[in-house]
């Protein structure tokens, strides 16, 4: 275990900060017991969120995300972020506009009017992915920040999509992430907090949420969460986790909007990794502001004690 | 529609006429369109139906990915872009990872809607969330639920983004200005639909 600190931008989003602000508390002090600093990006904004901007016009989704890119371009640190949506805005974005020069031209062109420029000269990371990192962080030296770990629960991982999809054009750091038909790493990081993570029916379909879809049908969106909640249900799922904010607040919001759409009732509670692993690093459910979640994390909680 | 080939031999003529499907309507621009925003091969399209076996929306709607990928190759921008299952796909790029062609359908989706919206055809939640950003930087803004909240976590009521640094808003709002994006927006919210 080397005793360096690694620093990165924290790209916040907006449904983190702004409907579960414990992810953004949580993801602060773990990383910080794990040698992660993670510095106030300033001024940063909506990533925007790739499937209500880039279905208008990705032109502006491109220059929107590199504005946020060029702020941690300013500051030469590398992105971490802790929600899918976000990466798939703001890695893509710095991929795509480092490999292509007609697009960085263009969007250049349109930051020149706000006095920035987009250089390619930083990297960007997704938290969960930056803690699976043997060269930053890795399995056991998570599973050595434990201080109570989560016995006796079993868990359900929901990878998301805009991680690992499309896996063609992604490129990790870490080894043994990219898998999108069974990846397994996720489940390694559950079981590093002392819980049991679960297997489950068609474990990498989406939420639901993306593409506009909640906002555009919001019955087409929960039927795609229900699918979902049966097959993690089937194998007695105690809790789901996810490292995207927007997923949390499908499955999250989601049953309660199941329950009154479609008369089915769902009481399973839906933590971020980071909520979790803040559990297990002693953090209380005050500490986490587990109140403001939908679906009562009470049942889980009193499972652990 | 078969394109006839002129042949002195009428019976060769009919027997080989090109029978490459082709209708009256068809935009031909409409795939180096869709090719080019997003920036993906539709052409290379063989109807295999990997994308629509991978679909979430597929099951429970008449959306179909090949479909709109049949649509992009043959032109057929009318029926492409005001189809209203364009708006049920959830861009989980379950299609674009297991195409055999390195398409990405999913990519095909996204530059349609592009499209659409030249056409100001556009669901209206999507014009709203540029309204938020426009006004606040963010998608999703804060509350006062959620500041209470920040505040008892020992965090800032407002997130170190624009919420806090108000001075950047101005930039975001001229990116938006310069493609016209918040009158249009504004535009089409009025009109109704
Ligand atoms: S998976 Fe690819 S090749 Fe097959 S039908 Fe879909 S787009 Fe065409
Ligand atoms: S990206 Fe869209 S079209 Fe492709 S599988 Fe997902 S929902 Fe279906």
């Amino acid at each position: 275990m080397s005793g360096k600190t690694h620093q990165y931008a924290f790209f916040l989003g907006c449904i983190a900060p702004n409907r579960y602000p414990g992810i953004e508390s949580a993801a602060i002090k773990t990383s910080r017991n794990l040698g992660i600093e993670l510095l106030p990006l300033k001024g940063a904004s909506c990533c925007p969120a790739p499937g209500a901007f880039g279905s208008i016009d990705l032109k502006v989704w491109y220059a929107m995300a590199a504005r946020n890119l060029v702020l941690a371009e300013q500051m030469n640190t590398d992105i971490a972020l802790i929600c899918n949506g976000c990466y798939k805005s703001i890695w893509e974005v710095n991929h795509k506009l480092k490999h292509h020069d007609e697009l960085r031209d263009d969007v250049n062109e349109v930051l020149k009017e706000i006095d920035m420029e987009f250089k390619g000269t930083i990297n960007v990371r997704h938290l969960a992915e930056i803690y699976y990192d043997e060269k930053i962080c890795g399995v056991a030296k998570l599973a050595d920040s434990i201080t109570t770990p989560l016995k006796g629960v079993k868990i359900a991982v929901h990878y998301g999509c805009h991680l690992l999809k499309p896996r063609k054009e992604r490129e990790f750091e870490a080894e043994g992430v990219g898998d999108t038909e069974n990846p397994m790493w996720m489940e390694e990081l559950v079981a590093a907090l002392g819980a049991e993570p679960v297997q489950y029916r068609n474990k990498m379909q989406c939420c639901g949420a993306g593409g506009g879809v909640r906002g555009y049908d919001i019955a087409h969106a929960l039927d795609i969460t229900n699918e979902k909640l049966i097959n993690m249900s089937e194998v007695g799922a105690d809790a789901i986790t996810e490292v995207c904010p927007f997923c949390q607040l499908q499955f999250d919001r989601g049953q309660i909007e199941i329950g009154e759409k479609f008369g089915v009732e769902w009481a399973i509670p839906v933590l971020h990794y980071n909520e979790l692993l803040g559990l297990a690093q002693g953090m209380s459910p005050q500490d986490l502001a587990l109140d403001l979640h939908g679906i009562s994390c009470e049942p889980f909680l009193n499972k652990l004690r | 529609m078969a394109k006839a080939k002129g042949y002195s031999d009428e019976n060769l003529s009919v027997r080989l006429a090109d029978r490459y499907y082709r209708t009256e309507d068809a935009s031909p621009d409409f795939l180096k369109n869709v090719e080019k925003i997003g920036m993906t091969i539709a052409h290379m399209c063989y109807q295999c139906g990997t994308c629509t076996g991978s679909c979430p929306s597929a099951p429970r709607s008449s959306y179909r990915i090949r479909k709109f990928v049949r649509r992009a190759v043959l032109g057929l921008e009318n029926d492409a872009l005001t189809d209203p299952d364009l708006w049920l796909c959830t861009t989980c790029y379950s299609c674009t990872d297991r195409c055999p062609r390195d398409i990405a359908p999913t990519d095909i989706i996204m530059a349609m809607r592009n499209l659409a919206f030249k056409r100001e055809i556009v669901p209206r939640n999507f014009l709203n969330t540029v309204q938020f950003i426009y006004k606040t930087g963010h998608g999703v803004p804060n509350n006062d639920v959620n500041r209470a909240a920040r505040v008892r976590l020992g965090l800032e009521a407002e997130p170190e983004t624009t919420a806090k640094y108000a001075e950047f808003i101005p930039g975001i709002q001229k990116i938006l200005d310069h493609y016209g994006l918040k009158d249009k927006a504004d535009e089409i919210l009025a009109e109704g639909q």
